[in-house]
């Protein structure tokens, strides 16, 4: 499966799927908003916001890659945008392959393209302001 | 017409997520780029950062676009 979300990411879920009898090893990666903080401002929350369906079918397009290198039995990636809280998930990835290999290299790279290709963007919205993460543009106080 | 859609930042620039710009019969990126920044300077800034879109497919600046085409603006990708 592979989707783009606005509701939390139901990880165990997407485990359970993947479990197979032809495949001995579900890697899972998944990617939490991680948040920081500057005197005496945090990081309230992440919004993130796509381009769709471009990023549905980047998705897509990621997995077919991945079968095209890798041995593997099952392949899923979810995407969640909108508001994501501090500490919860942003991106799953769950690779079951024969063997451990594959999908440990999967995962990897999966998570790899969803950085370099998925048209997906993030802004941080503090206690007084936003930044898109990556342009530094918002409305935070400079300085 | 084409429809130009704008994302996170350059969105914030331009003041706004949908532009409509009236193209000849077929244009590359290139000759595109300047109808837009004239429009919405506050994306000039942005101009060595941005990636396009033609109908939802990365495109270089050489590629083409026509009239009924949609383009998107996509500043850096921050997704993961």
């Amino acid at each position: 499966m592979f989707a783009v979300v606005e509701e939390k990411i139901d990880v165990g879920a997407m485990i359970e799927g993947a479990s197979r009898p032809d495949c001995g090893a579900v890697c899972t990666f998944v990617g939490t908003t991680r948040v920081d903080e500057s005197g005496e401002n945090s990081v309230e929350y992440l919004e993130y916001e796509a381009y769709r369906p471009m990023a549905d079918r980047k998705l897509e397009e990621i997995g077919a890659e991945i079968r095209g290198r890798w041995d593997v039995g099952y392949v899923s990636i979810v995407h969640r945008i909108g508001r994501v809280d501090p500490g919860e998930a942003s991106v799953a990835i769950v690779v079951a392959s024969p063997r451990r290999g594959p999908a440990f290299e999967a995962s990897r790279y999966a998570i790899e393209r969803i950085k370099e290709v998925m048209p997906i963007w993030k802004r941080e919205v503090w206690s007084d302001g936003y930044v898109w993460v990556g342009s530094q543009v918002g409305t935070r106080p400079s300085g | 017409m084409v429809e130009v859609l704008l994302f996170g930042a350059a969105a914030d620039r331009a003041g706004t997520r949908r532009v409509q710009l009236e193209i000849e019969e077929s244009a590359t990126l290139q000759e595109v780029w300047p109808l837009l920044a004239e429009r919405h300077p506050g994306l000039s800034p942005m101009r060595d950062t941005l990636a396009f879109a033609v109908n939802g497919e990365y495109a270089k600046m050489d590629g083409h676009v026509r009239p009924g085409d949609e383009v998107a603006v996509l500043p850096p990708v921050s997704g993961g």
